[in-house]
């Protein structure tokens, strides 16, 4: 039991990484920087609990609000840039932050041996967790109430006014500004929160491995991060959980007992998932079609939904085929 | 109609394809030793070796006889290999599912920034009920960074003791040529092993053997300019020049400093850089370069365990040496400690794995005799090689 | 005084690489306004195959350069159709992601071949010129030489032949070339072609600068090439070539300055500066404008 508890602590952790992309997603710009919020926010965590010997919980939020104000920072001049160049910008942000733990040190004497984060070599023995009797299920359940509590305000974000703005800033600049929404603040806000809950990611993520330096925050934890909300699909928070799960669980742990043609598979299910479901695992249409499923089920009309679903998949195929015959036909 | 059943098997199958950790029903009994590395990415040939070594000793082992257990019943070694990608989580993981399974003790990693947060999750101080940590033996083969086994009291490894090495590397090269008297290093910073290796071992050994230390050049591990390192390095003009970086990267400088006409007298390397990869790089340049290392096959022990490895698809050098001298190690442990290897006996048999592997004072090793010290490390008999023609010839062997 | 200047021009010329790579990525994003993520990790494992090819046909050294652009041509389409032409074109971010697991296929496929293990690659050039103490690597001139000539050859390819007229053609307004009887799938196809066999011939001429080949290279040119490609303006094919070298000096000085552990920080400070003053890149038109 203890692998799965193990298991899901790090689907939670990495949902977070994705939903703080994808809040930042929402608005239309893509963020490589997330990997670089998520180390401010190990890095101000794991220094409070270990050097300050704070209670875990103010300690992650502390991690998370100092991340919080680094995006805030970043939101400004981050909106003249838009398209690519934002990719480009972002992905240089967060690796100028990887590149600033590199070299950051700030050890003190405790106990006779000195503690905290010592540039290149990372900071060690943070073991709050072990030290104060969570076990990897209190780990676990810790790690999902802070998930859970993130999805809910997203969730209802999505159903208020605010998800409206978002999305469309998102859709269409433009016609947003011309509708009264100021663009400044709704991107920067947006980058604000994002910031935040990868801050929170990252505390959590220094806590249960117990050991950080600034190579657990590269380029690819970036790429990871928005990956989740586009293989997922952008509708709805649970779009990103479900690619988490795709990977994490199904992809690296599943699929071990292909051996080393598993990190092969990565790369090509990407690229065959991009092409065949272009708009992510849940896409709006999934979303109204099992929102429909539910609602059939409580009223007995399962069976001819499940028709209608399973032969949903077969056109879809058939468009696959056809979009294919298209393509190199022409 | 048929859509839906369809769907519904093929997910039941796809659930039943989650392979659930462990649980084999044993027909005989079986003592599981669990290896995990790197078996992808750039440093796959650490697990692909530490793989072969593990697989070749337990067969060894198994046909003359197998293991013999605490009730006198004899048991067959399984091992099983995991690929922890190098990666810390991944890691983590997969020591959580060994854990979960028969398994009784795992031989791992092979990275050392996997290594340290593992460590970290385990159990600090053997008996503390306070600690949450994980109770699982782990008995290293690879992961080399100084002073990771004092994580805790479930920790040990069967790595080369730098300090050892290059203390008596640089006390030797002081007694046999006595002019060279100044230091230069060349350190990948960004990785564990190269920079601890530098600053916290040949710095400190070098000064306090005498030699003067002018400094040091840094790079990291993916730089391809050193322009700038090799002009410092002809500025400092030392007499010896000590290379603490992977094989892509020394070689990289070797070839910057030939180019620049930097010669120092005598040239130093990493224990990892022992390696095929460096004379595959760089040969010419590489000439001369004497590196410190716990295994080169100059016995017949070594030979025929060289020769058992390669029939398992790897390599036997100093890292998966250690690999196949665990296992040997293990079976002395469980043979001593009368593990049981039964299903109910799992969390006793892996404390006994513990108490055995943490009461060793000495162990066999390839080249001889291994000490191990209070702090579940191990002091392992060394020789130094230097790069001759393309090959790497043993130069000089103080402790044999 | 010395060193400076040295410095200075060392990176002037490792910047020649650079310049390559961020041909590549512009010369596509120029065409398609879409980013190529794998165009260095394609433009690697050109490299590796022209390696690959030249030992199994027995070929002189010399021949892996145009096995590598042949190579990379070929990977380019390969690209083109597994990751953009399928996917319709509303969904822009998943063209992103699948350019994205192209590269980490990519990736893993070389170190599948070679164990992970750095190869070892031919060197053409070899030797210094040299003023006394101040040197400049022949080998480097030599990437630098060909980059210009490379330069040359596609600022005369777009401005003086009728696939150059498309292909601006499309890049300015592509339903309008549709509607002038472009084929924008040709045009497409094509410029793919090109990029990545000039990948290819980049992948060759930094394999020969090194001296040998590894996976871990494709994560910093990738990086460094998108820095240069935003720098010079994404589509210009100049801002690329001056973005290139002021990327590599910049790199080298500031290496030199302050240590390699901080030198990067700094360029990507250089990046955010130019963002910030110039958001179009050196040569690139100011997106506010436009």
């Amino acid at each position: 039991m203890d692998f799965y508890f193990g298991l899901l602590q790090i689907i939670g952790v990495h949902t977070l990484l994705g939903l703080s992309a994808y809040v930042v997603l929402l608005t239309g710009q893509v963020s490589l920087a997330q990997a670089g919020f998520m180390a401010i926010g190990a890095y101000v965590a794991a220094m409070l609990t270990v050097l300050a010997k704070w209670w875990i919980f103010p300690a992650l939020l502390a991690g998370g609000a100092v991340a919080g104000v680094v995006a805030c920072a970043v939101g400004f001049p981050a909106l003249r840039v838009r398209g690519l160049m934002l990719v480009v910008a972002t992905l240089a942000f967060g690796e100028a932050v990887r590149l600033f733990f590199f070299n950051f040190d700030y050890q003190i004497a405790m106990g006779g041996i000195k503690v905290g984060p010592l540039g290149g070599e990372g900071f060690r023995q943070i073991r709050y967790f072990p030290e104060n009797g969570y076990t990897t299920f209190h780990v676990m359940v810790f790690i999902w109430l802070v998930v859970a509590a993130v999805m809910t305000a997203l969730w209802w974000m999505d159903r208020s006014r605010a998800g409206a703005v978002l999305r469309a800033v998102g859709e269409d600049e433009m016609a947003a500004q011309s509708a009264g929404v100021n663009l400044t603040a709704v991107k920067v806000t947006a980058m604000t929160v994002g910031g935040c809950i990868a801050g929170l990611a990252g505390g959590l993520y220094a806590h249960y491995t117990t050991h950080i330096e600034q190579g657990n925050f590269n380029v690819l934890v970036a790429t990871f991060a928005i990956a989740y909300p586009i293989l997922g699909g952008l509708s709805n928070v649970f779009g990103t959980l479900a690619a988490v799960v795709f990977i994490q669980a199904f992809l690296v742990e599943g699929l071990r007992f292909l051996g080393d043609w598993r990190n092969l598979l990565f790369g090509l299910l990407i690229v065959v998932s991009m092409n065949v479901r272009p708009g992510g695992l849940i896409d709006a249409r999934n979303w109204t079609q099992l929102r429909a499923l539910i609602g059939s089920i409580r009223k007995g009309e399962t069976r001819a939904r499940l028709e209608v679903a399973s032969g949903g998949i077969m056109s879809a195929v058939q468009r696959l085929i056809q979009r294919w015959r298209g393509a190199f036909g022409a | 109609m048929s859509h839906a059943r369809v769907c519904a098997f093929s997910a039941a199958i796809a659930l039943a394809a989650w392979t659930m950790p462990g649980s084999a029903i044993a027909q005989e009994r079986q003592v599981k030793i669990t290896g995990f590395g790197a078996l992808s990415g750039v440093v796959r040939s650490f697990g692909v070796n530490s793989k072969a070594a593990l697989e070749a000793a337990a067969d060894q082992i198994n046909k003359s006889g197998g293991v013999t257990l605490g009730d006198g019943a004899k048991g067959k070694i399984v091992i099983d290999y995991h690929d922890d990608r190098c990666n810390a989580e991944e890691g983590i993981s997969v020591l959580r599912r060994v854990a979960s399974s028969e398994s009784l003790v795992a031989v791992a990693p092979t990275c050392s920034n996997v290594a340290e947060p593992m460590f970290g999750i385990m159990q600090k101080k053997f008996g503390d009920a306070g600690d949450t940590g994980l109770q699982f033996p782990v008995f290293t083969d690879v992961a080399i960074k100084i002073g990771l086994a004092k994580i805790s009291e479930w920790a040990f490894r069967n790595v080369p003791n730098e300090t050892e090495m290059y203390g008596t590397l640089f006390r030797w090269i002081k007694e046999t040529k006595p002019d060279l008297k100044t230091l230069y290093g060349g350190v990948e910073e960004d990785f564990a092993h190269s920079r601890a290796s530098w600053y916290a071992v040949m710095k400190e050994v070098a000064g306090k053997e005498g030699l003067q230390v002018l400094g040091e050049s840094k790079w990291l591990l993916n730089d391809t300019n050193f322009s700038n390192q090799a002009r410092e390095a002809k500025k400092a003009s030392p007499d010896i020049m000590a290379i603490a970086a992977h094989p892509f990267t020394t070689c990289g400088m070797l070839k910057e400093m030939a180019r620049q006409g930097v010669r120092p007298k005598l040239l130093i390397g990493l224990t990892s850089s022992s390696s095929m990869e460096t004379l595959q790089g760089c040969a010419g340049e590489a000439e001369t370069i004497i590196i410190p290392t716990s295994f080169a096959p100059i016995n017949a022990d070594a030979q025929a365990a060289a020769a058992a490895v390669s029939k398992y698809n790897g390599s036997l050098d100093l890292h998966s040496g250690a690999a196949w001298e665990n296992v040997f190690i293990l079976k002395r442990v469980i043979e001593a400690e009368k593990v049981m290897a039964k299903p109910d006996t799992l969390q006793a048999d892996r404390e006994k794995i513990r108490a055995g592997l943490a009461k060793l004072a000495e162990t066999d090793g390839l080249l001889g005799k291994t000490k191990r010290t209070p702090d579940r490390e191990a002091v392992k008999p060394y020789l130094f090689v230097h790069a001759k023609s393309g090959k790497w010839e043993v130069l000089h062997t103080p402790s044999l | 005084m010395l060193d400076l200047l040295q410095s200075l021009a060392d990176g002037l010329l490792f910047g020649a690489i650079y310049s390559l790579i961020g041909l590549g990525f512009t010369l596509v994003f120029g065409v398609m306004h879409k980013i190529n993520m794998a165009y260095a990790a394609a433009s690697l494992a050109g490299a590796y195959a022209g390696l690959t090819l030249i030992k199994l046909a027995g070929l002189p050294a010399w021949a892996v350069i145009p096995a590598a652009c042949a190579a990379g041509a070929l990977f380019g389409v390969i690209i083109y159709g597994v990751c953009f032409k399928l996917i319709p074109l509303s969904h822009p971010l998943a063209t992103l992601m699948s350019t994205v697991g192209m590269l980490l296929l990519i990736d893993e496929i070389v170190v599948h071949a070679t164990d992970g293990m750095p190869v070892n690659y031919p060197t053409f050039v070899h030797g210094m010129v040299g003023y006394g103490d101040f040197m400049l690597r022949g080998d480097l001139m030599f990437v630098f030489f060909v980059a210009l000539v490379v330069m040359a050859g596609l600022i005369y390819l777009l401005f003086n032949t009728r696939l150059g007229l498309a292909t601006r053609a499309v890049s300015q307004h592509p339903v309008a070339a549709r509607l002038c009887g472009i084929s924008l799938d040709h045009v497409n196809a094509v410029t793919f072609t090109l990029s990545g066999g000039l990948g290819g011939i980049a992948g060759a001429l930094i394999g020969s600068a090194v001296g040998m080949l590894s996976p871990l290279l494709v994560a910093p040119l990738t990086v460094k090439g998108l820095i240069v490609t935003v720098i010079g303006g994404l589509g210009s094919i100049p801002g690329a070539i001056v973005a290139g070298l002021l990327v590599g000096a910049a790199e080298n000085l500031f290496q030199f300055f302050r240590g390699v552990t901080e030198r990067d920080i700094y360029v990507m400070l250089l990046l955010f500066v130019f963002l910030v003053f110039r958001p179009g890149g050196m040569f690139g038109t100011d997106p506010a404008r436009s």
